[in-house]
């Protein structure tokens, strides 16, 4: 799974900066097309939703997508054949 | 399902201001509907006036969008119509507070077998940020710009003494808990209220030393008291905060309620 913010719906708040336990999420530097600051995926490939999602059979954290008061944050399902990148903290 | 098959995908995004709790508890709704497995066709949104009822135009099932202040009206028409419809009210403070504070206790007084959202943002959002009965004392406003000097509603307590079922109160910080204080608003029969504080950036936090989202969702984080410390404090003779917004589920109780099939 990835993690994936739509930024046709994002307007910037950054609360999910605030939420994410492995603060994944960091605010944006550069405005996007329609002016808003979309922030920035650190790693994503930490979120142990993306991990774990598939094995466990339901979301597990998944606080950011709760509180995006825009419902711009979901995860996605890769490509078949697309290049993963895994990175787990200790 | 997930609560995204819920939403009406081509009227987003909506038309809230970034990082309005409004959203949130949105999210926080459909989420408990998914755990319930209602289907679309049997479940109804009804909402008044103001931003907080603009929310059920961003949800796929049947939905009323009526006059200021008589959405319970209109929900108690629909339950007492059709028993087997399911009926969720999203109404805002100023909505229920204010202008439908009578239909509110009445509802509450009946026990209809609604559950109720009330999205709490302490102010009059829609209209420009007037002062509404939920403001708290000192909190600035357009209409009360040298501080409100009225105590403000306790909603929860009023719904306790009016004698509603299930009556809870969370934050939009609290979205665990908001989902599973909504999910057991929806299993109870009989009157559930819920009442969720949000943040609003625009209109209330930009006058009150919460220029960003965060500095309000800190507040709440960091002012928010368990109702069992309360009563533990209580017990203990310990004075508690002014300023703490008590969390918890305040009553659960099995009134005969109005409107339940049996």
């Amino acid at each position: 799974m990835r993690l994936v913010i739509d930024e046709r719906r994002c307007k910037g708040c950054n609360l999910c900066t605030m939420v994410c336990p492995y603060r994944i999420f960091k605010p944006g530097t550069k405005p996007n097309a329609r002016g808003i600051v979309v922030p920035e995926l650190d790693r994503p490939e930490r979120c142990a939703n993306c991990r774990l999602q598939a094995l466990y059979g339901r979301t597990l954290c998944g606080m950011c997508q709760m509180i995006c008061p825009d419902q711009a944050i979901r995860w996605e399902e890769e490509k078949p054949g697309e290049a993963t990148k895994v990175a787990i903290e200790f | 399902m997930t609560y995204a098959d819920w939403l009406r995908e081509d009227r987003l995004p909506h038309i809230y201001c970034a990082g309005c709790g409004n959203g949130t508890v949105i999210n926080c709704t459909l989420n408990a509907l998914d755990r319930m497995g209602w289907k679309k066709e049997e479940t109804i949104f009804v909402s008044g006036i103001g931003c907080s009822s603009r929310a059920p135009g961003y949800i796929v099932t049947d939905s009323l969008h009526t006059t200021h202040g008589r959405a319970l009206a209109f929900a108690t028409g629909i339950k007492m119509a059709n028993p087997a419809l399911h009926v969720v009210v999203f109404t805002g403070d100023g909505d229920l507070a204010a202008i439908g504070g009578n239909h509110f206790i009445h509802a509450c007084r009946r026990n209809i077998d609604l559950t109720v959202v009330c999205m709490n943002n302490q102010i009059y959002g829609m209209t420009g940020g007037q002062g509404s009965p939920t403001t708290p004392r000192g909190a600035l406003s357009t209409t009360t710009p040298y501080g409100s000097q009225e105590p403000a509603f306790d909603l929860c307590e009023l719904a306790s003494a009016a004698g509603a079922n299930f009556v809870s109160r969370w934050t939009s910080y609290h979205v665990k808990e908001l989902t599973r204080a909504v999910h057991t608003g929806f299993e109870t029969p009989g009157f559930s209220f819920i009442e969720a504080l949000v943040q609003c950036p625009t209109n209330y936090g930009r006058r009150n030393k919460f220029r960003n989202v965060m500095d309000q969702i800190e507040y709440f984080k960091t002012h928010g008291i368990l109702l069992q410390k309360v009563k533990r404090l209580r017990e203990e003779g310990k004075p508690i905060p002014d300023d703490a917004i008590v969390l918890g589920d305040f009553v659960q109780r099995n009134r005969a309620a109005m409107g339940v099939r049996r």
